[in-house]
């Protein structure tokens, strides 16, 4: 069997690059190291055009109401609903303050979050151009930030360099509500609630999202694109990029020692796992910015065994921005977060555990504190701390748009011809699954 | 009444800058300081008898080289001696030195890593390009993003095309250096922590982050800005202390005919129909001029000068929320002699550079979640010189000064600063440097400690803010001090703010007080 | 503290009789040991002159992968050369613009000896990624001494007990020097019959005295970095941060030079893998390179007669210069190019430069240099010269 391209990786991205290729007439083969579907990435939202390319009738978004539940200090919950009005009715026992403030806040972020829905379904823009389309296109993108009104061209200016925390400090007194969302802010990265660029991550989370809702919603995606037929996909085998004198010719499998040839290769792995091994065809330079990707893995993640399902969605434990900001502390000096943010998720008949800081290193007494913290027992919890970051590199503002996955090299192409990249790692990142992927097709068609 | 062309509220180095530029543009100026003298936070004074302080900027690294010659201030004083060195004693009893010199620099970090000795040199000429490239922008007016005039439009197309001008790889230096933390910035080039440690060190100065901060690796550049100007080397200790340097200013403001005031402190911006026409002073008596300027911090200018019903509601909101968030302190001793370090020990020309107590990226970041907390840091960060051994007119002859400048102390203390609390600061400061120094206690005469509080109390830079307003990300160019308002105006017609708190802010650069006047004159024009 | 002095210090320091010491890569070396480096310079050609060439950076490159991260760096083809062969060889960053050169010595199937002008150890660290190779900076312990001229060889074989003369250019082999264990390559900066002894820095000593206890009636002479300087121009060699700037430390793109812009272009190889500048050299090999690194010959009449002009005779710098000098056609109104070295040649009694021309301007041409005579700025006659000035037969022998 002849193939036209290769895609390593059966995500979501390396699936939406597959069919998007198979689309355009091309013989795809994807190959996958695990056995099984992994549903635990499809966290994000899918962007309609994908949805409506690849005719993904069976796809489930899921919408839970409330969105959050937060335990509060002395006892009850407060609980966050899709509708704005009802959020603030509930912020009102808390605060009447900030129950006043909250339309207009989720308001000003889901237009903020707006402008980010647009940058994210085209390529980052190439500020180092002199091709007069690609220029007309960044004015265009400048004009039509400009056109949101004044307030939105210095929210964007402000609020992306912000911390969360300075961020709600601005709008917020209720610590409940504040940590809450300030966990969106730090949400798979390795910063605290006050360090800058924390709001960029927020709102990079918000996108997709309803005005009022701030946490990104969950799917089927990778099981409807795995189900959807077009595409081979081969499991259970771990693929290497084979390239010489500048070309990429396919890969080989590692377990088989089996070869695979394609004049196209299309990697959804790490950046840094699919080019790392190649380092003899690259510039140092080029070498050194790949292995300077920061995707410090700082996130546990895994499921919770309960009798029955909550009756909750998903339930908050980030008490308050300085509970956030220790929990931080602890990573800064490579330690587990004493007190961790937690967040415990029912989806698709499954509970997912979030625990965050969890550098890498031993985890001595983890399972027992966030068994503790969720008042269960340590056996009903199991957790698989990353050693990398789930995003491929996390989204802080120097590894976002042009400097994403390495600066200069954000349209998906390496500089060995004939390979290309379309996972988290490239622009627009993780946690939009299909979005890497389908610029990424449409980069190379 | 006599009646001038400009008043200038306060007579720090920025106010006196504008003065002394406005005079020489033949406009009739008054300076008004509140304090018995000129200076503001740049001043010199015998503390002790015999022993003189920088009370609390120390060194002058980024004065504009056009404000030297324009306002020709050898001719009034002015004399810039180089600070040689950098010594930053390790825990283990070691030492990482940066000399004057470049071969032994390299040879002192080859000691500590072969590889990183090679990466220094190549981050410095990095570095070296990034200050060229941004360098042009401290002495341009920031054009407003939001604004639709044909001159925003064209300052923004202009910055557009310097940034492209710098090709991919510096542009891509440049949003790194804008958006990263010091750490990660410089774990991307070199592998020892103490060398690390030092460099970032810089990055965290008067701002309220850690080196793990994003938004801290800016500062960096900092460093590299004063070579470009022919400058040897960056950072630089004035004769007479940093006094000194206000003291050249003002008497350059007085050689172009300028007048100015002391113990007069403004109450209050007259305002008229939206438009300044004079202030009142804390006397009562009133002044008129055609324009004012305010080179008081954005909240004193903004909030405590005029009445908010004068300013837009979202503008008095704005200057609200920015951030001063004071963190640093000054400890400045008198000594008997001066103190060997166990890293170097004896005296010798290590004394002629400054001590950076910055053993570790962990030392000074565990510094800094102190004072996030709200206390002062256990162990701080410490900048130390010895300002005699530079100037020895600062001392009685055979005898020192040591001025420490020292983060975290930060402005809102938890149950606020005494005291007694700022004893123990100044307890802990001691004791620190008694741990790379031992025996060092022994030898301090005199001690002055200077808490944030103390500077805003002396000086009145809010919350003791030494930049007049945190240098941060969402604070600068056109948000500094407020989106709309960046180019020095205000919206009151004829009142101008000319402090560290406009662009570009921050050390003793002069360049808002500069930038301030250039636009009062086309104005005026 | 102070600068640091070579392992043969304690000897060189001593001979120094006018105190002239320069710097070179952190370490003082020599200007010359006599007041005037004139005899030196003649040792190199008449008799043989001995330099301390230590402060040459130097890498020990070994393990299985070594010879593919030297070839992953350098131009030319490593993975071909035999043991004992020394390879001369510039290196490029990915534009095939040029970083740096030297050699590289193969001491063994996986040893290799490198040396540079400038630190050369992260470069190698940060192409390694990957490899399986061990990179060592011997700089420091690793000492060097340069025997060149005529009667290099026979001193040389006397000291070392034994005939070299089956030593070709640009080979090396290994040897005892009363029984200190040296490695001895016919290499050298001069363009002349030399050798490179290389050395474990704690016999740095003992084979000094060695050599010149040998050499003396030889008419062996000590010599210092200025007599140096002419012969490598006489050479045509070319020295970084003069001739040319490393690519990664020039400031603007102009700044840059390509090997085949520098006349190496017999260093670039056609017939290797992948390496740092590998697309760029084969495509500027293809339209051809558009600058060339150049002789030139001052007419000396035209010399002659700018002083005569103005009273005085013909008057040339004692040292050779190092400073850009404008290159203009034979109008003397359009810039074409500029010279960066330059000298009298007290062999070849001539008044040489080294220059980057336009590659359009062939051997014979005949261009126009600038001169200042008595404050004035002149122009001399000059014609375009192809390198080495000095070639003689004995150099590769």
């Amino acid at each position: 069997m002849k193939y036209d391209a290769i895609v390593i990786g059966a995500g979501a991205n390396g699936l939406v690059t597959a069919h998007y290729l198979a689309r355009a007439g091309k013989r795809v083969v994807v190959v996958e190291q695990r056995q099984a579907v992994d549903p635990s990435a499809d966290i994000g939202w899918v962007p309609p055009r994908v949805i409506r390319d690849l005719g993904l009738r069976n796809l489930r978004l899921e919408q839970p109401d409330p969105w959050l539940t937060v335990p509060l200090d002395g006892g009850g919950t407060l609980e966050l609903s899709r509708d704005v009005g009802r959020s603030a009715d509930a912020i009102r026992r808390l605060s009447p303050a900030d129950a006043a403030k909250w339309p207009e806040f989720c308001a000003r972020m889901r237009t903020l979050a707006g402008v980010l829905e647009k940058l994210y379904l085209v390529p980052a823009p190439d500020i180092e151009t002199r091709d007069p389309r690609e220029l007309a296109r960044i004015v265009g993108l400048g004009l039509y930030v400009r056109r949101l009104g004044k307030q939105a061209v210095i929210d964007l200016a402000r609020i992306l360099p912000m911390s969360i925390a300075e961020l709600l400090d601005d709008w917020f007194e209720n610590d409940a509500l504040k940590g809450a969302l300030g966990a969106l802010g730090i949400w798979h990265l390795k910063q605290g609630p006050r360090s800058g660029g924390t709001a960029f991550n927020f709102l990079h989370h918000h996108v997709g999202s309803a005005a009022g809702v701030f946490r990104p919603p969950r799917s089927n995606i990778t099981a409807a694109l795995a189900a959807k037929p077009g595409v081979e996909i081969r499991r259970g085998a771990r693929a290497t990029v084979l390239a010489k004198n500048g070309r990429a010719s396919g890969v080989v499998l590692e377990n088989s020692g089996e070869t695979i040839e394609a004049p196209l290769v299309v990697s959804s792995a790490p950046p840094r796992a699919t080019l790392q091994p190649l380092a003899i065809e690259l510039y140092p330079d080029f070498a050194r910015a790949v292995s300077n990707i920061k995707a410090r893995g700082v996130v546990a993640r895994g499921t919770l065994t309960l009798a029955q399902p909550p009756a909750y969605s998903t339930l908050c434990i980030a008490p308050s921005l300085d509970y956030l900001e220790r929990a931080y502390d602890d990573a800064k000096y490579g330690k587990d977060s004493t007190a961790p943010y937690v967040e415990v998720q029912r989806t698709d008949g499954r509970v997912e555990v979030h625990v965050q800081f969890v550098p890498p290193g031993t985890h001595g007494g983890l399972a027992e504190r966030v068994a503790q913290i969720l008042e269960v027992r340590p056996n009903q919890v199991t957790l698989q701390p990353a050693e990398e970051s789930l995003y491929h590199g996390e989204l802080t503002l120097d590894q976002i748009l042009f400097m994403r996955p390495v600066p200069g090299w954000s349209r998906y192409r390496t500089p060995i011809e004939g390979l290309y990249l379309c996972g988290s790692g490239t622009h627009p990142g993780g946690g939009i699954p299909g979005a890497a992927g389908r610029n990424a097709a449409r980069e190379i068609l | 009444m006599k009646r001038y062309d400009a008043i200038v509220i306060g007579g720090g180095h920025n106010g006196l800058v504008t003065a002394a530029y406005l005079a020489r543009a033949k406009k009739s100026v008054l300076v008004l300081e509140r304090r018995p003298r000129v200076g503001g936070a740049a001043i010199t004074e015998e503390i002790f008898p015999g022993f003189k302080f920088t009370m609390f900027s120390y060194v002058v690294s980024l004065l504009r080289p056009e404000i030297i010659r324009d306002l020709d201030l050898p001719k009034h004083g002015l004399h810039i001696l180089p600070l040689e060195s950098t010594v930053t004693p390790m825990e283990n009893g070691d030492y990482l030195a940066a000399w004057g010199d470049h071969d032994e620099t390299r040879r002192e970090l080859y000691r500590h890593s072969p590889r990183d000795a090679e990466a220094y040199d190549e981050y410095g000429r990095l570095m070296h390009f990034m200050a060229q490239a941004v360098k042009p922008i401290l002495g341009m007016v920031p054009p407003d993003p939001t604004s639709f005039a044909p001159g925003d439009l064209a300052g923004l197309l202009k910055l557009g095309k310097h940034f492209r001008g710098l090709g991919g790889e510096r542009l891509h230096a440049l949003v790194k250096l804008m958006t990263m933390s010091s750490a990660d910035f410089l774990d991307e080039w070199f592998e020892t922590d103490v060398l690390k440690a030092t460099k970032s060190a810089s990055g965290i100065i008067g701002t309220f982050l850690g080196p793990r901060s994003p938004g801290t690796a800016y500062v960096l550049l900092h460093h590299y800005m004063g070579e470009l100007d022919g400058v040897f080397r960056a950072w630089g200790f004035a004769k007479g202390g940093t006094g000194a340097v206000s003291e050249a200013i003002a008497s350059a403001a007085r050689s172009f005919g300028a007048e100015i005031r002391c113990d007069a402190g403004v109450s209050k911006v007259l305002v008229r129909n939206g438009r300044a026409t004079g202030v009142v002073l804390e006397s009562g008596d009133e002044l008129s001029a055609g324009i004012v300027v305010s080179s008081l911090d954005p909240r004193r200018t903004f909030l405590q000068l005029l009445d908010s019903n004068e300013l837009p509601a979202e503008f008095v909101a704005d200057i609200k929320r920015f951030k001063f968030r004071g963190s640093s302190g000054k400890v400045n001793l008198a000594l008997d002699l001066l103190p060997s370090f166990t890293c170097m020990p004896g005296i010798g020309r290590q004394h002629r550079g400054a001590f950076s107590i910055s053993p570790s990226l962990d030392y000074v970041e565990r510094a800094y979640d102190d004072a996030k907390y709200g206390e002062f840091s256990r162990r701080p960060y410490m900048d130390i010189v010895f300002p005699s051994m530079i100037d020895p007119g600062m001392a009685p002859p055979g005898k020192h000064v040591m001025s420490i400048f020292v983060q975290y102390a930060p402005y809102h203390l938890n149950g606020g600063w005494t005291d007694a609390k700022r004893e123990a600061f100044g307890d802990a400061v001691v004791n620190t440097v008694e741990s790379f120094a031992p025996g060092f206690t022994s030898k301090i005469l005199h001690r002055q400690v200077i808490t944030p509080l103390d500077i805003e109390k002396i000086t009145g830079l809010s919350e003791g803010n030494i930049f007049a307003g945190e240098l941060a990300l969402h604070q600068l160019f056109f948000l500094r001090p407020a989106p709309g308002w960046a180019k020095f105006a205000t919206p009151v017609r004829g009142f101008y703010q000319a402090g560290s708190g406009t662009h570009p802010g921050g050390g003793i650069m002069g360049a808002s007080g500069r930038l301030a006047a250039m636009r009062i004159l086309k104005d005026r024009a | 503290m102070s600068l640091r002095t070579t392992p043969f210090h304690p000897r060189t320091g001593p001979l120094s009789e006018g105190q002239a010491w320069r710097r070179w890569a952190g370490y003082v070396v020599a200007s010359a040991y006599e007041l005037s480096h004139d005899r030196e310079y003649h040792a190199i050609r008449n008799s043989a002159a001995l330099f301390d060439v230590s402060p040459l950076y130097k890498y020990m490159v070994t393990g299985k992968d070594a010879s593919r991260l030297l070839d992953h760096v350098v131009t030319r083809n490593v993975g071909k050369a035999k043991v004992g062969q020394v390879l001369y060889t510039p290196w490029c960053d990915d534009e095939g613009k040029q970083i740096d050169d030297g050699t590289i010595s193969v001491l063994g199937e996986q040893t290799f000896r490198m040396t540079s002008a400038d630190p050369t150890l992260r470069w190698l660290h940060l192409n390694a990624s990957g490899l399986d190779v061990t990179i060592a900076d011997v700089s420091e312990t690793t000492a060097a001494l340069s025997l060149q001229g005529p009667s290099s060889r026979a001193i040389l074989q006397i000291a070392a007990e034994r005939d070299l003369s089956a030593l070709k250019y640009f080979r090396l082999t290994s040897a005892k020097i009363r029984n200190i264990p040296v490695t001895i390559s016919r290499t050298g900066y001069t363009g002349d019959l030399g050798f490179e002894v290389w050395v474990d820095a704690s016999q740095a000593v003992p084979l000094w005295d060695a050599l010149i206890e040998t050499g003396t009636p030889y008419g062996l002479t000590p010599a210092g970095m200025l007599a140096l300087d002419v012969a490598r121009i006489e050479a045509g060699l070319l020295l970084i941060e003069v001739d040319y700037f490393s690519s990664r430390h020039a400031l603007i793109e102009s700044q840059k030079s390509s090997p085949l812009e520098l006349g190496l272009g017999w260093t670039v190889a056609t017939d290797k893998e992948r390496y740092n500048g590998q697309a760029a050299l084969d495509a500027e090999r293809k339209r051809g390179p558009s600058w060339q690194f150049t002789g030139l010959t001052v007419d000396w009449d035209s010399l002659e007669q700018l002083y005569a002009d103005v009273g005085l005779p013909p008057r040339l710098p004692s040292q050779a210069w190092r400073t850009s000098v404008p290159i203009y056609d034979r109008g003397g109104h359009t810039q074409l190019g500029y010279a960066t070295s330059g000298g009298w040649s007290p062999l070849l009694k001539r008044y040489m430069a080294l220059a980057h021309l336009g590659s359009e301007h062939a051997p014979g041409m005949e261009v126009r240099m600038e001169v200042t005579v008595e404050h004035h700025r002149k122009q001399a006659k000059a014609l375009v010269t192809p390198l080495p000035f000095f070639n003689p037969e004995r150099k590769r022998a």
